[in-house]
């Protein structure tokens, strides 16, 4: 503004000042007026929602989800956007910016103009600044996670075990192997070829005490690949999930602990009658599940081939169908017998399964591939039929 | 008598004069909006009574923070309603004086010759958000102590003086009872202070340009 432009500025402040109200009692009146009532809110609030009891600081509790005062929120929202080694980015020049943004205004914005239609530039920008907050706290809000109580995910001991172990066998095999033995990684991004050292190793087993191995899949081993599984750190499993897969790591691998007699029987394989066609829901689903299912579900490298239902494992993948029923040349067999075709290699990457199993697989795709016991058995009898050899000494072993 | 006495004392405080500088005067014809900054004072008035009466029973340690605001809520007469007032009064108050910064913004009251009453603004509205956040620690619960952990963390990310920064904020590597006592130090010495000194001038301000008159086509 030039010398002209302030003159002409104050004339007009002076008369719209003689047009105006006294400041005691009109103007005061109101804004008095105003502090009652957000007074008056205030006592509500105190009186009716009252303030949250929390426990008390617990240092040593660190599952608990960090959450900053909700004016706050939009800050750390906003630095998920910047992450890894540009977070600095979004801890000290985004806001230093801001900040400055807001000091210098009156030394940026120097043009006369006050009525806000012909502002529109400036009003445009703190408008989108605004409601930038604004979603990105209303973002935050939904994207927390409820805090978790160290809620019991199981009352016994056995029962925990066998929760660990479904646990483990989705979240970790696909690096750790179906029993932590570990091997040359194959079939997981980032990770390709890493030796990984067994962790179900007696020496292993002996020197890691029960908060150790509950830390490890709390935090991971980010430098080594291994990434955060505790909620409070991003990852998907309770503190009480993260425990069932300690008791399971526990009791199956360390030869100083028993396990329980309970879970032997629950986690043993279903019987199999010698000439018997296996079922999907009795004999292949828990196979899937401690062998496969760890690379094959969504969000994982697996040539979208998905193995969390029956529908699933028959009909998706890139090179779909992958189970033809009766025929051995299906690409699942191909690939458990460790071949290399167009699909890809050999199933799982890592390591061979047991023969025993890999039978199992083949009779089931022999049998048709049924999905219900009630399937199975009236396909049993047709394979039978139709074999002359029990199908396991037809069967070449790898 | 009553007469005389305020004749007694006008003739050494000037109240007269105050009356007609600051109450009596013209301003022009403004709407509901600019109340927020009043409403500001107001509040920040009635979080150093409500914060001066939890400072009574408040003890800034470790040990006994948790439990002497249990003290308050449980134990003390109307402690709760205190309490409570304090809690939300805090969320009000920086809602408040930011839309009272998006008042003054919207009507290019930060213009000639205002500029310096918006300096000293932003400063406010820095302050109070400082105080929301070394407030949020006193009560040291689980709560308090996480989210100032991660909040003390993020400026270690900043290249070079990152840890040093983070180190001042807490008193050392960890969050402790020098942590506590600091942001004890700072939320009921330090920021009030400034507050109070620059609302103040803030206020002066505005006696002394006036209150700007809502823009009109010409503006
Ligand atoms: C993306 C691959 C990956 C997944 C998934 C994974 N880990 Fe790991 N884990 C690693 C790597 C890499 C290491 C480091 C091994 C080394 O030191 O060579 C590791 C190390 C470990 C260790 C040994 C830590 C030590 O003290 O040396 C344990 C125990 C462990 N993981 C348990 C688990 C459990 C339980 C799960 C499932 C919840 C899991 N991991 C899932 C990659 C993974
Ligand atoms: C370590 C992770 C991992 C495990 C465990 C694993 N797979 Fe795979 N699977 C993959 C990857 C990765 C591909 C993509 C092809 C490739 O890269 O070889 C794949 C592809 C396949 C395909 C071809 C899908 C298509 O349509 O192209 C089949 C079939 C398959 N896997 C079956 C299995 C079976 C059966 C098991 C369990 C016995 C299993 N896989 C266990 C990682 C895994
Ligand atoms: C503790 C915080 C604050 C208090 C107590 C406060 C108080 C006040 C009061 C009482 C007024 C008189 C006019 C009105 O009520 O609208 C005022 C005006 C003003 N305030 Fe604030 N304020 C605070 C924060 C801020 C902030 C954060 C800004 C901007 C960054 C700001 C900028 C201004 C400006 C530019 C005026 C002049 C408005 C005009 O003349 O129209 N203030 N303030």
């Amino acid at each position: 503004m030039d010398d002209e432009q302030k003159q002409r500025y104050l004339e007009k402040y002076k008369q719209a000042k003689q047009q105006g109200v006294k400041f005691f009692p009109d103007i005061i009146y109101k804004d008095l007026l105003v502090s009652f009532a957000l007074f008056i809110i205030l006592v509500m609030l105190a009186t009716f929602v009252g303030v949250a009891n929390e426990p008390k600081a617990d240092p040593s509790d660190s599952s608990y989800i960090p959450r900053p005062e909700w004016y706050f929120l939009f800050l750390f929202e906003m630095l998920k956007f910047f992450p890894g080694q540009i977070e600095w980015v979004g801890t000290i020049v985004v806001p230093t910016v801001a900040i400055l943004a807001l000091f210098l205004l009156p030394f940026l914005d120097r043009k006369p103009a006050r009525y806000p239609g012909k502002r529109w530039r400036a009003i445009g920008v703190m408008g989108v600044v605004v409601l930038a907050m604004i979603a990105l706290t209303i973002r935050a809000v939904i994207t927390t996670p409820p805090q978790v109580e160290a809620e019991t995910v199981a009352t016994t001991l056995s029962e925990s075990i066998l929760i660990g172990q479904d646990l483990y066998s989705i979240n970790c095999v696909e690096c750790h192997g179906p029993d932590g033995e570990g091997g040359i990684i194959e079939g997981v991004e980032g990770l390709e070829g890493y030796d990984m050292k067994s962790i179900s190793a007696q020496d292993e087993m002996y020197t890691r005490t029960d908060d150790t191995l509950f830390n490890v899949i709390n935090y991971g081993q980010p430098d080594l690949g291994m990434q955060p599984f505790g909620i409070a750190y991003g990852g998907e499993l309770s503190i009480g999930e993260i425990e069932t897969i300690v008791d399971f790591m526990r009791y199956t691998w360390d030869d100083r602990a028993e396990l329980p007699q309970e879970v032997t029987q629950a986690s043993a394989m279903p019987t199999l009658g010698e000439d018997q066609v296996p079922s999907y829901d009795v004999h292949i689903e828990p196979l899937v599940k401690r062998y496969c299912i760890s690379c094959h579900r969504p969000g994982k490298k697996n040539n979208n081939y998905l193995m969390q239902s029956y529908e699933e494992v028959m009909n998706t993948g890139d090179h779909a169908p992958n189970v033809i029923p009766g025929d051995l040349a299906s690409n699942l067999i191909r690939m458990l017998h460790r071949e290399e075709i167009d699909a890809g290699g050999p199933m799982p990457p890592t390591k061979a399964l047991k023969p025993e199993i890999i039978a199992i697989f083949e009779r089931w795709v022999l049998g048709g591939a049924p999905q219900t016991p009630e399937e199975a058995a009236a396909a049993g009898t047709v394979v039978t039929g139709t074999l002359t050899a029990p199908q396991t000494t037809a069967i070449p072993t790898p | 008598m009553a007469n005389k006495a305020f004749a007694w004392l006008d003739e050494r405080l000037g109240l007269t004069t105050i009356y007609n500088v600051v109450l009596d005067r013209k301003v022009p014809k403004v709407n509901w909006w600019f109340t927020l900054g009043s409403a500001s004072a107001i509040l920040f008035l009635l979080q150093g009574v409500t914060g001066m009466f939890l400072a009574v029973y408040y003890v800034p340690s470790p040990q006994s923070a948790y439990d002497s605001i249990q003290f308050i809520m449980n134990g003390v007469a109307f402690g709760w309603l205190i309490r409570g007032i304090h809690h939300w009064g805090a969320s009000l108050m920086v809602i408040v004086v930011f839309l009272h910064m998006l008042r003054t913004f919207y009507y290019g009251a930060y213009k000639y010759p205002r500029e310096f009453t918006w300096l000293t603004g932003v400063v406010l509205l820095l302050c109070t958000l400082g105080m929301g956040f070394t407030g949020y620690l006193l009560p040291w619960n689980q709560r308090a102590y996480w989210a100032t952990t991660v909040g003390t963390e993020l400026p270690g990310t900043v290249p070079l003086i990152g840890p040093f920064i983070t180190n001042v904020l807490r008193g050392g590597a960890e969050l402790s009872a020098v942590t506590l006592t600091r942001f004890f130090a700072v939320h009921i010495w330090f920021l009030p202070a400034v507050i109070g000194a620059l609302i103040g001038v803030h206020i002066y301000m505005v006696v002394k340009l006036g209150i700007s008159s809502v823009p009109d086509r010409e503006d």
